[in-house]
């Protein structure tokens, strides 16, 4: 049962497109487990498909009555020239006859220790760095290029756990499959858990799980003998 | 070309007249596109390009300081929009829902592009336009290794090994380390910090 979900301003921001890689395949892939989720976005979808596209006053079809029906402050000579450039788009973009395939990616699987997952659809064309192992945790890094924002799968081995730690930014961990708990309860498959850099928490897996991870800072590590692991909080986020 | 309308957006007009902004024809953007999925019919793709054209572009030059960048947003997606007619069916949603998502997504990848420079044009997986009916497979190749972290480690000198495997492989404690190599606990301490910041140079360079 999935509890926790993206806020709304979240998928707003997914709808328009404005969100970075990293957090948008988050949303796809709680969105894909999420049927509320799902249905919200269908919404807002065409919401703002048709505010974008009832808004406009002059068309090219009312150009000729431009001058009349305009108040508002717009070059004509712009407007012409699109018109040109418009004319030749059409004529290029239907001289090709061909149609598009659409090929449905294969879905990938990973292995960590010694259990196999298979991945969800949206990971297909992600490349993915090589396994680093840190105690019962490994984690696998998306090459997704998006400098202080880093992606990762983090795998976490039964009866393990990430040690207290904090962020200077945000955390977001979307489970992908297995459970974990820290002090605020249970986290089960689905779940869409956003943390801010405000929180300190320490989540352990009992019979571990599989996450995709996002956070645009490294792990500080709170507690005694694991500030050793400080150097390290990077490899894990 | 089949007698399928092809006249100008009929602007409909509902009670608010006074208003400048006009209803969206839905029903006749559908028929447009369908004739565009099943004529390739070049007129019907006029109509279309000349109602969103414009808009797309406008929305367009709102996210990018470059005019020319919102240009190629207007030919990429009207060149979708061309190419993936038959993709659109009216019964899931409105003509305006769907042109909308290819525009959104050739956003995206563009702005991707400029960002990140990168061209994996992922909008397509996160957005899918439409489910395929038939899934080609694909080559499939598993990045994922486990070796990396080991080979790291084993260029390590022998003394700093033998605390990390203990620690990160065998995952004992620092104290049970220390009574196991018959050493001081400060002493596996610093061998595990001074690894730990080579682990780190290694590996960030390599994963980062
Ligand atoms: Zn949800």
């Amino acid at each position: 049962m999935i509890k926790h979900h993206p806020k709304f301003e979240l998928l707003e921001a997914f709808v328009n497109g404005d969100l970075p890689a990293s957090l948008s395949i988050a949303i796809t892939i709680h969105a894909d487990m999420c049927p509320l989720c799902q249905q919200k976005i269908l919404q807002l979808t065409e919401q703002v498909a048709e505010q974008s596209f009832e808004e406009d006053v002059i068309s090219l079809d009312n150009l000729d009555n431009l001058d009349s029906s305009s108040h508002f402050d717009i070059s004509i000579d712009d407007d012409l020239e699109s018109d040109a450039l418009f004319d030749s788009m059409i004529s290029n973009i239907t001289f090709s006859e061909d149609v598009a395939e659409v090929v449905k990616p294969t879905d990938k699987s990973v292995t960590f220790k010694d259990k196999t997952y298979v991945l969800p659809t949206v990971l297909s064309n992600i490349g993915f760095g090589k396994t680093a192992n840190v105690g019962k945790l490994s984690r696998s890094r998306l090459q997704l290029n998006e400098d202080e924002i880093h992606t990762n799968l983090l795998h976490i081995n039964a009866g393990g756990g990430v040690p207290a730690h904090t962020h200077k930014g945000f955390e977001l961990t979307v489970l992908l499959d297995g459970s974990f708990t820290d002090h605020e309860g249970e986290y089960n498959k689905g779940d869409f858990i956003m943390l801010d850099g405000t929180f300190t928490h320490t989540p352990v897996s009992e019979n571990g799980c599989l996450c995709y991870t996002v956070a645009n800072d490294a792990l500080h590590f709170t507690q005694g003998i694991n500030k050793l692991l400080n150097p390290i909080g990077s490899f894990i986020y | 070309m089949v007698a399928i309308q092809t006249n100008l957006p009929t602007h409909v007009s509902h009670a608010k007249s006074s208003s400048m902004t006009d209803k969206i024809d839905h029903t006749q953007l559908s028929a447009w596109l369908k004739e565009v999925a099943d004529a390739r019919c070049k007129i019907a793709f006029t109509h279309l390009f000349k109602f969103f054209a414009p808009k797309i572009q406008r929305i367009a030059r709102s996210k990018f300081p470059n005019e020319a960048q919102s240009h190629e947003v207007v030919q990429d997606t009207m060149s979708n929009v061309w190419r993936k007619a038959h993709l659109f069916d009216s019964d899931k949603g409105a003509a305006t829902t769907w042109v909308y998502t290819i525009m959104r997504n050739v956003t995206f990848d563009i702005l991707r592009k400029i960002k990140s420079n990168r061209e994996d044009n992922l909008s397509d997986d996160i957005w899918p336009i439409a489910e395929s009916a038939a899934a080609e497979e694909q080559p499939y190749e598993d990045h994922l290794e486990n070796k990396q972290l080991l080979r790291v480690i084993e260029a390590l000198p022998e003394t700093q090994q033998e605390v990390v495997k203990g620690f990160y492989l065998m995952e004992m404690s620092q104290e049970q380390l220390a009574n196991h190599l018959n050493l001081p606990l400060g002493t596996i301490k610093s061998r595990l910090r001074l690894a730990l910041a080579k682990l780190k140079v290694h590996l960030g360079e390599d994963n980062d």
